[in-house]
């Protein structure tokens, strides 16, 4: 099973994502970061496969954190879940950064799964 | 379910393209579509040193280069208005670049422009009035409409909107979430709920039956989560109108008993948003004036 780290400062998301992708049997969550800078830490103690990060958080946002991700683990994968996923700068801004695609919101569960399963 | 879209975003979703065309695709846009500074270089217009000058004065005003490149006296308001224009006469669409960069043909763009247009035909908008004039008028009209549209869709909520007005004093209610925004258009979005709201709205975002057993903190982020989702919306179809709206996260606020007076130099619209026997929300929107 893959490993995921959830990045959101909602609860509400976290618990969505972990639903979706624990309910699919492929993935299991190793964790919930509640801003940027928790899921730089985070994903050095938990090393991850996948990162699934929000863009709008407080303190250290999704693009810096994926700046900085992008630099410490070449490997690991991030996808971008946010409401701010039609914004064409923050799209494009996202996936020149390295993410591998970008959510948006509203989400379906079964479209969540279908793109993390093509990583 | 759907969010207002980018159209590269559209075309990968879709398999059209692949994350790898749309970034050389991005790559051409930004060799081809020159900035305001390096345009009115090319034309001759301004030299070097003036594009140095401006951009340091730019450390110390909040002002556009084109902008402050008139008011010091470098650019001519006529020169400002060509540039302005051969930029937008000039521009390379992404559709475009990526039939340049070959990851589709004329007649794939033709068609894929149709069927984004109709997948995003649930988000035209209807013209909501507002109750006075202001700054950003068809921003906000935009806001308001789909934000109902929003709540039929995710919180699947009938309901009936009433006569939008000017209030002096943010009525007293259970919870209001809120979110700031910044940049090209400015302002306070808040969605004021009753405690049986409240619950309607967590039960259609987290997707339960029943929330009587959630703490308080779950209840007030599930109302917070789906004003960022209608704001993060609202910036996306903002940005397709030309205009940037940065979002801040969003908060809650539990207002007094006698409501928020509205704090001064600002106008605060309300729009009633009755649901049977739910009682009403209410959708404010506070505005510099």
């Amino acid at each position: 099973m893959k490993r995921v780290l959830l990045v959101d400062d909602s609860l509400t998301v976290a618990r969505q994502l972990q639903k979706i992708i624990e309910g699919s049997g492929d993935f299991v969550s190793v964790g919930h970061a509640r801003n940027g800078a928790e899921a730089i830490k985070m994903n050095h103690s938990e090393n991850p496969e996948i990162i699934c990060m929000d863009m709008n958080m407080p303190g250290m946002d999704g693009l810096t954190a994926l700046r900085s991700l992008m630099v410490i683990d070449k490997d690991v994968k991030v996808v971008m879940v946010t409401s701010l996923g039609g914004v064409g700068d923050k799209y494009t801004e996202a996936i020149k950064l390295g993410a591998k695609c970008v959510i948006s919101k509203p989400f379906e569960a079964e479209n969540v799964l279908k793109i993390l399963r093509e990583l | 379910m759907m969010a207002v879209k980018f159209f590269g975003q559209f075309l990968i979703e879709n398999g059209i393209v692949t994350r790898e065309n749309l970034l050389q695709a991005m790559e051409l846009q930004e060799r081809k579509n020159l900035k305001l500074g390096e345009m009115t270089l090319q034309l001759g217009y301004v030299s070097q040193v003036d594009i140095t000058r401006a951009h340091n004065a730019q450390l110390s005003k909040d002002m556009r280069l084109g902008d402050l490149l008139v008011e010091m006296g470098m650019l001519s308001q006529e020169q400002l208005s060509d540039v302005i224009t051969r930029q937008k006469n000039s521009h390379l669409f992404i559709g475009e670049a990526l039939v340049l960069v070959n990851a589709m043909t004329s007649g794939q763009l033709q068609k894929q422009l149709e069927a984004f247009k109709a997948d995003q035909s649930d988000f035209v908008s209807d013209v909501v009035e507002l109750p006075v004039k202001v700054a950003n008028n068809e921003i906000w009209q935009m806001a308001v409409d789909l934000t109902f549209k929003l709540i039929t869709r995710i919180l699947n909520i009938q309901f009936r909107s009433g006569k939008a007005h000017v209030v002096n004093v943010i009525p007293a209610n259970f919870m209001i979430a809120a979110m700031d925004f910044s940049g090209d258009v400015e302002g306070c979005y808040m969605l004021s709920v009753n405690e049986k709201l409240q619950k309607t709205i967590a039960k259609a975002i987290l997707r339960e039956e029943s929330v009587e057993d959630e703490p308080s903190e779950v209840l007030e982020d599930t109302v917070m989560e789906f004003v960022n989702i209608v704001c993060g919306n609202i910036a996306a179809k903002a940005s397709q109108m030309g205009k940037i709206m940065e979002i801040s996260p969003p908060t809650t606020i539990i207002p007094a008993e006698n409501g928020i007076p509205v704090v001064e130099g600002h106008v605060v619209l309300c729009f009633p948003i009755h649901v049977g026997d739910y009682g009403k929300m209410e959708l404010l929107i506070q505005i510099p004036n």
